[in-house]
């Protein structure tokens, strides 16, 4: 059993302690939202914020995250200002890697409200993106910055 | 609009919607005589105004599901936003040439006519509908923005009143619009599928849940077409939550309650793998083998020859030659392999997941299960990627098998590792370019020799008859437009144990670079710019020079350069559509950065231009990706690279910060767009930086010839 404070709710998981948090989301709560793609923290599909820092959620063990914030994609609503810069850019193509690039995107403007190139590039180099839309990505981001 | 719906019976259930059915006459009953088939049910119209399609195409992020909306709204004369979109069932009306499939970028162009007609004809019913109610003549009423009106005046009747009138009266023949009205066709028209994937939606395959359903994890044989020679379970057995162990041809499966504890038990699993002819398989091997192939002249099946390209070549005053080679390369969709299966009461199966051929999957699951292809209902969801990788049907027995062992429904699924390493891959291949220049320097003779492994063997079920050509390994050599003098293409078979499938733009991939590379080489050797090479080849072609020449000034060919960068061209022509590149790059301690990617394609009618754009960013990316750091590597019979660790995939740190695209429109038929932007990258990046360094790249990928 672990707590975490789960998009802003505290709640209580019974998955085993080294269970990924990807698959406590996934399997025990139904948010199918972070995706699994590689299993081993090199796509980024997976990508949620564990205290405001994006987390591969398929390379941190439940256990460890007792007491921890936990915010996943489900959180936004569709009116997060990245989600809608994504809209506005029309970033997305088959959409499997997005809701792991927003979520990488929101850290990176949580922290860093004018990215350059760089910062963009060192914040998103973690999640891939088969389809290409990196271009779309990066322009995306800086008008969320505006935004 | 936002998440599909999942089921067709409820949305008419729930919408209290009907079917309007069209009857256009198919092809094929026209030619034989017999009565005219009803061109079926594309198109429901709630009493609500809701409008729902049903697509023949799956959408995989090519936004064919927006394009086909786009159409219907405007042929019907509704709002976008009323519009959803599923895929269709596999049936009749969606197939073609006898099957249901997406794929050959045809989404948009084999089905642009049919679906304006079927917008037409529902608003052709609508309104004979209305003119029925109200007594307004057929002639004045109009359909706008979803308004039906009369003389300026909206008439008292909604689109969904409209509907309810029209069930059951006898189909209207409509005439289309003037395209010139169209408010969503060739506009900035947004994708109807981005607003669900932004939020995260559970739309993919992966996401799709049953109530009951159990988890199926394969545990597949490491080596291509290796078996099960049995398995000790013992551990798996005892990882919480796994039930069963159920075998599957090429292996085994761990049935679970969640995806983890079936992920875990498939860890545990240790099975005893039969040995097979090819254990010891590499890609040295395999690569010599191809190389070998280039000299096997009595075994060159030919493509194309046109003049006597032999003896032109032994009568020129020079001849220049070069070799080439690729590797086998993996689709690579970000979403690995998932199939929802569920045995239903009377025998039959329910199946959901993600194809690009319905049929195949269709007839796939009911000979496994020993039943009738009637008895299999195959739902397409949201496809997280395809790129051709789903156009196959080899994860499909094993979820069926596992489904009717535990008697519920199963989602069986793949790990990353089998996706990658039991892929169906994009040939590897090698070619031999000669060219035959006379006294003036100007090309009288080429001759292509492409050796490798027949993709389409592997791929289509009936495999391929020895002495035929595969057309996929001498795809765009056979149809160029270059002209150089006496031509000659042939193909040496070199068949390997490894599978292959149709990977975006199929042949053009390989051959696209083989001959781009070659002509920059060439034009090295003639002492000539690589656009006026390609200039002189096309001097015949205005459409192929006008692509050339849009692609040259976009792409500043010519003009300065800042110190240290370069710039490559490519064009090949694949799909139906002409596609010239430039790339600039430059290069440091053996890393290339790619500054600026131009592309410019003639597709002769463009239906969604920002989502055609983003295809051509997509495409762009993937096949500069590809040629810079794809590529299987084998050893053991098996891929070694089988996740993102080891097989590379272009990051967003080493791709183009911004990709310029410009379309040339005319009356030419339509060409395809997913495909065609994806061949000419890969050579312009290689020309790019053979212009940079003077070494010309003759394997790929590129990383690892820079490395050499
Ligand atoms: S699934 Fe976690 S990084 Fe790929
Ligand atoms: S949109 Fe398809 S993988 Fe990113």
């Amino acid at each position: 059993m672990t707590t975490i404070t789960l998009n802003g709710k505290s709640i209580t998981v019974t998955s085993d302690p080294d269970t990924p948090l990807l698959w406590v989301l996934r399997d025990e709560l139904g948010l199918k939202g972070a995706k699994y793609g590689c299993g081993i923290a090199q796509c980024g599909a997976c990508t949620v914020h564990v205290g405001g820092q994006p987390v591969r959620s398929c390379s941190v063990q439940i256990g460890d995250l007792d007491g921890q914030s936990v915010t996943t994609i489900e959180s936004f609503d569709g009116k997060h200002p990245v989600q809608q810069a994504w809209v506005a850019a029309q970033v997305p193509q088959c959409g499997f890697c997005q809701p792991g690039q927003i979520m990488s995107a929101a850290a990176l403007l949580n922290e860093n409200k004018a990215p350059s190139d760089d910062d963009i590039d060192a914040a998103m180099a973690g999640n891939i993106c088969r389809c290409g839309t990196y271009p779309r990505i990066r322009a995306a981001i800086k008008a969320a910055a505006k935004a | 609009m936002n998440a599909p719906s999942l089921d067709r019976r409820a949305f008419l259930a729930t919408a209290g919607a009907f079917t309007l059915s069209f009857t256009v006459a198919d092809a094929r009953a026209q030619q034989t005589g017999a009565p005219s088939a009803p061109w079926a049910a594309y198109l429901s119209v709630g009493q609500d105004g809701k409008v729902l399609l049903l697509s023949p195409t799956t959408e995989m992020g090519q936004g064919t599901h927006t394009a086909h909306a786009a159409i219907i709204a405007d042929e019907i004369g509704v709002p976008l936003s009323w519009v959803s979109v599923e895929t269709a069932l596999p049936s009749d009306p969606f197939r073609r040439n006898g099957a249901m499939g997406s794929g050959g970028s045809a989404g948009v162009r084999a089905w642009y006519a049919a679906l304006r007609q079927v917008g037409a004809n529902a608003r052709a019913s609508l309104i004979a509908a209305v003119a029925g109610k109200t007594g307004a003549p057929v002639g004045e009423v109009t359909l706008v923005d979803g308004r039906f009106m009369r003389a300026g005046q909206a008439l008292p009747v909604t689109l969904g009143e409209a509907a309810a009138l029209a069930a059951g009266q006898p189909p209207v023949q409509g005439v289309l619009r003037d395209p010139a009205t169209f408010k969503y066709v060739g506009k900035a028209t947004p994708r109807v599928d981005i607003p669900a994937k932004v939020r995260g939606e559970p739309i993919f395959s992966q996401d799709f849940t049953r109530p009951g359903m159990v988890y199926a994890c394969a545990v597949l044989a490491p080596v291509y077409g290796g078996a099960a020679d049995g398995f000790d379970d013992s551990a798996t057995l005892a990882v919480k939550g796994v039930q069963q162990v159920v075998a599957i041809p090429g292996g085994a499966a761990v049935v679970a309650t969640s995806q983890w504890a079936a992920m875990k038990g498939a860890a545990a699993l240790k099975v005893r793998w039969k040995a097979t002819p090819i254990d010891g398989l590499t890609s040295g091997a395999i690569s010599a083998a191809m190389l070998a192939g280039l000299d096997k002249d009595a075994e060159a099946i030919v493509g194309k020859a046109e003049g006597d390209t032999a003896a032109a070549l032994a009568g020129a005053a020079k001849v220049f030659e070069a070799d080439y080679e690729v590797p086998y390369l993996c689709h690579a969709p970000m979403e690995p392999w998932s199939i929802t299966v569920e045995p239903t009461a009377d025998g039959g199966l329910e199946i959901w997941g993600p194809f690009q051929t319905q049929d195949r999957n269709r007839s796939t699951a009911a000979k496994t299960a020993g039943i009738d292809p009637s008895k299999v209902t195959l739902h397409t969801l949201m496809l997280g990627g395809g790129y051709g990788r789903r156009l196959g049907d080899d994860g499909t027995p094993g979820a069926v098998l596992v489904a009717l062992a535990v008697k519920k429904p199963v989602k069986f699924f793949w790990r990353r590792e089998d996706e990658i390493g039991q892929g169906w891959y994009r040939p590897a291949q090698v070619a031999r370019l000669r060219a035959g220049i006379d006294a003036s320097g100007k090309v009288v003779a080429l001759h292509v020799r492409t050796a490798g492994p027949s993709m389409r063997h592997t791929f289509s079920p009936t495999g391929l008859p020895k002495g035929e050509i595969d057309g996929s390994s001498v795809q765009t050599l056979t149809d160029t437009r270059y002209r150089t003098g006496a031509y000659r293409v042939d193909w040496v078979r070199v068949d390997q144990a490894v599978p292959m499938a149709p990977w975006r733009a199929v042949g053009a991939t390989q051959n696209g670079y083989f001959m781009e590379a070659f002509v920059d080489e060439l034009a090295r050797s003639l002492r000539k710019d690589p656009v006026a090479l390609r200039r002189e080849l096309l001097a015949h072609d205005p459409r192929a020079l006008k692509v050339i020449d849009a692609a040259a000034k976009a792409g500043d060919w010519g003009k300065p350069l800042a110190a240290g960068r370069a710039r490559g061209f490519a064009y090949v022509e694949s799909y139906g559509s002409l596609c010239a590149q430039v790339v600039e790059v430059s290069l440091k301690d053996g890393a290339v950065t790619i500054h600026k990617a131009t592309c410019v394609l003639d597709c002769a009618q463009v239906v969604t231009p920002d989502g055609a754009r983003n295809q051509i960013e997509g495409g762009m990316i993937q096949g500069l990706s590809s040629g810079l750091f794809e590529g299987i590597e084998i050893a053991g019979g098996q891929a070694t690279n089988r996740n993102f660790d080891g097989y590379r995939i272009m990051r967003i740190n080493e791709a183009p910060h911004a990709v310029t695209t410009v379309f040339i429109e005319n009356s030419e038929i339509i060409g395809g767009v997913g495909e065609p932007p994806v061949p000419p990258a890969t050579p312009a990046l290689v020309n790019a930086l053979f212009a940079l360094t003077g070494k010309p790249i003759r394997k790929l990928p590129i990383a690892a010839t820079l490395a050499s």
